[in-house]
């Protein structure tokens, strides 16, 4: 701090060298204003400038963070305002011998291992694809970035259209291999259909923004790693596990904690592939229902607030502890110490 | 220590100077939605089509200050909508659709809506059907919080030119003649399989609904008690029978892939209220002609029928009730038949040459003026519990399942779900 201020005061004209040392300063008016208007700007400004991200945060982060605290120990129904005051945690109790919340849960988590897994582990290959020399390379990475810029409702009603059960193209191409010729896959009616359906649609986006950012770290590895392997006898699959992944271990850390969080908050797909979007309900069984359509079912449907939010709650302490898990996981698997 | 407190403090310092930008930056924004000029605007919501876009320019025309803007939306939403709004205290529309089917619900508010018997709907009185115009009366009578729209009626729609290659008739009459009871029209739809190949029906919980429309006692009775054992059990099993026969193309309701099944023909009839009409046409003007209007097995009934509320809430009450006096007048309300083929509730009408000799071209040229009002005048009304909406919903998932998902060929079990779903519903 002190440094940086001594350097561009000791080059203005007319003034001592040493201006670390304000006590020697003459007792000149202008002077003082001028250089408590300096001081200012290099102390303070710095957190006038950083403050708005601070304050948006406090106010659309943390205020939300904590008022939703405040009103999971509530009661809080909108159908009957009467009902109100502090419920301690009966919210949370509740919540544990809640069949709705449970299946829930497992929805998430179904739909989270099928698309995070192959989502990471396609996009580390996409990854390494471009980053060999190819032709149209701007090309090429730019269209895999092209799901991700899609917007997620776009593409999901024409996902919706793909998954359909007597005209949808997925079908079409699951007989033309011999599957379902006769009875067709009717995607919305079982657990793992509905979740293979909607996985598929997260792992078309995310795959192509993973990649780039795979590739971005990829790029900073030195080639001659790469070379002294091959010399060594080591193919393009032992270099990736090898030297790829262990070298670009922090940013694949990073694609984990941001996919596992991406994952458990799920809810414009599931949302949007049901028949009726607006009853929130994930299939006529809530075979799909995950865990964020449910808080907005309970909250807004059913209009109980208080439960709802401790719901969000529970939510947040999951998503703490899988992605905390997660990436000591990654961390270890990528050869890490810690 | 000192030198921390001192970063703290011009943390905190910083954060207030630009708190205080903040505020500077946001003073003056809101007011209003009354632009001064005497200029109002009415939000009406409601779903599918209540045949409103014409009507709407010319009361535009005729009244240059008012604005009316149509919010049409999904119809379990608009319900659960307009009840959120109202415990809120604001954002409801000016004015709101409502369906039989939450009309128990929303008549235990009437508080929160305007009553129309002060403003004056007291004289609509007599026109309308006693039993369309007692739905929206508070049980003590003193507060009525809707005019009807249009009741449902029920008749059976029918594809002619599928009905031909099947070789089964397609004059109405002897259609009609087919299926005096839902057994028989079972029968009628094996046969039609059997020929064609092809599945009957759209989907089972449209079956379900109008077989529960034709009993004494719907989900529930007077004194709110849960009747499953009742007029929801002879409805699923005329449903689960048709789904043990195969004859559904299992089309979840009003979803997308039901909708293309018109285009497509997927199905050969469909249960038709009198709104059902003008989905049809909507949905698949293609098939303009190739559709004719028969009776429904089992006699008469009922299914749907809206009512048009002003909540109280709203800044321009009285322009609401003109344009909603406007609204119901004989005129308008024969052409909305016209248009959606949505059936007045005020029996003066059938009588009236414009709906009394009026044939649907879209339809074969039905005289569906005459079919619907028949049945609208014989009807008998249910009582629909407080909790109709959500119970219809869970049964019909159950029924759903039973024809695509986890309960598929357990018509017992689903029957067993389908009273534990519904008693979920009714406690929710």
């Amino acid at each position: 701090m002190s440094t940086t201020r001594a350097v561009p005061a000791a080059s203005r004209p007319g003034r001592p060298a040493d201006a670390t040392a304000p006590v020697r300063r003459p007792p000149d008016r202008a002077g003082t204003w001028r250089s408590r208007l300096y001081r200012f700007d290099v102390r303070y400004v710095p957190y006038l400038l950083i403050a708005p991200f601070f304050l948006l945060f406090a106010v659309f982060g943390l205020f939300p963070i904590v008022f939703n605290g405040v009103v999971a120990l509530r009661n809080w129904r909108l159908d009957d305002p009467t009902l109100t005051g502090w419920a301690g945690f009966a919210n949370f109790a509740r919540l544990l011998d809640d069949g709705d919340f449970w299946n829930a849960l497992g929805n998430t988590f179904g739909i989270f291992v099928l698309s995070t897994v192959p989502q990471l582990l396609l996009a580390l290959i996409v990854a390494s694809l471009l980053n060999r020399k190819l032709r149209a390379q701007t090309w090429f990475r730019v269209g895999v970035l092209l799901p991700y810029i899609t917007p997620v409702t776009a593409s999901t009603l024409i996902f919706t259209v793909v998954f359909a059960r007597d005209t949808g193209v997925a079908n079409w191409v699951l007989s033309l291999l011999g599957v379902g010729e006769t009875a067709p896959i009717d995607w919305r009616s079982t657990k793992w259909a509905s979740w293979i359906a909607i996985a598929t649609m997260v792992n078309w986006k995310w795959i192509g923004y993973n990649a780039l950012l795979y590739l971005a770290a990829m790029q900073s590895i030195p080639r001659d790693v790469y070379e002294a392997a091959a010399v060594d006898g080591a193919g393009p699959w032992r270099q990736l596990w090898r030297i790829t992944v262990p070298m670009i271990r922090p940013v694949v850390i990073f694609t984990v904690v941001l996919s596992t969080i991406g994952g458990l908050q799920l809810f414009t797909e599931p949302m949007l592939f049901d028949a009726n979007p607006a009853l929130a309900q994930g299939g006529d069984d809530g075979q799909w229902q995950t865990i964020a359509q449910l808080i907005y079912k309970v909250g807004w449907r059913d209009l109980n607030l208080g439960y709802a939010a401790a719901m969000s709650w529970a939510l947040f302490l999951i998503i703490l502890i899988v992605a905390a898990v997660n990436a000591l996981i990654t961390n270890r698997l990528g050869g890490g110490k810690r | 220590m000192k030198r921390s407190w001192k970063t703290w403090a011009r943390a905190v310092a910083a954060g207030s100077v630009g708190l205080a930008l903040l505020a500077a930056c946001s003073g003056n924004s809101g007011g209003g939605s009354d632009s001064g000029d005497g200029q109002v605007t009415l939000k009406i919501n409601f779903w599918g089509d209540f045949g409103l876009d014409e009507l709407k320019s010319r009361y535009e025309a005729d009244n240059p200050n008012v604005k009316i803007s149509l919010n049409t939306g999904e119809y379990n939403a608009q319900h659960e909508d307009l009840q959120k709004k109202l415990i809120a205290g604001s954002g409801a529309p000016d004015i709101a659709a409502i369906d039989e089917g939450f009309v128990v619900q929303f008549r235990g508010q009437a508080d929160k809506f305007v009553n129309l018997l002060d403003k004056g709907a007291g004289q609509y009185e007599s026109k309308y059907l006693p039993w369309k115009w007692k739905q929206t009366l508070t049980p003590d009578g003193k507060a009525q919080i809707g005019l009807g729209t249009d009741v449902g009626g029920l008749a059976m729609c029918y594809r002619t030119d599928l009905f031909k290659a099947a070789g089964l008739p397609t004059d109405r009459d002897q259609v009609s003649a087919l299926w005096p009871t839902w057994d028989q029209f079972i029968a009628v739809g094996q046969q039609y399989k059997a020929k064609s190949g092809k599945k009957f029906i759209d989907s089972a919980t449209n079956i379900f609904n109008p077989v529960l429309g034709q009993q004494p006692v719907g989900f529930f009775d007077e004194s709110e008690t849960l009747k499953m054992d009742g007029g929801p059990k002879a409805a699923f099993d005329v449903a689960a029978k048709m789904i043990g026969a195969d004859l559904s193309a299992n089309l979840t309701a009003f979803s997308p892939e039901w909708n293309s099944g018109f285009v497509k023909g997927n199905f050969a009839v469909l249960a038709c209220p009198a709104w059902m009409q003008g989905h049809i046409k909507n949905t698949a003007p293609t098939t303009q002609g190739k559709w004719d209007v028969a009776a429904i097995p089992g006699g008469g009934g009922n299914w749907g029928g809206s009512f048009l509320t002003i909540p109280k809430q709203g800044k321009n009450v009285d322009e609401a009730y003109k344009f909603l006096e406007w609204l119901v007048q004989p005129e308008q309300q024969i052409e909305i038949f016209k248009k959606v083929g949505n059936l007045p509730s005020q029996p003066a009408l059938y009588q009236d040459p414009a709906i009394k000799d009026f044939t649907n071209p879209f339809f074969s040229n039905a005289p569906v003026g005459q079919i619907f009002s028949k049945t609208a005048e014989n009807l008998t009304p249910q009582y629909l519990g407080k909790k109709n909406g959500p119970t219809r919903v869970a049964v019909e998932n159950v029924i759903n399942r039973l024809a695509t998902g986890n309960l598929k060929g357990k018509p017992d079990q689903a029957w067993t779900e389908a009273i534990k779903e519904a008693e979920k519903a009714a406690k929710s």
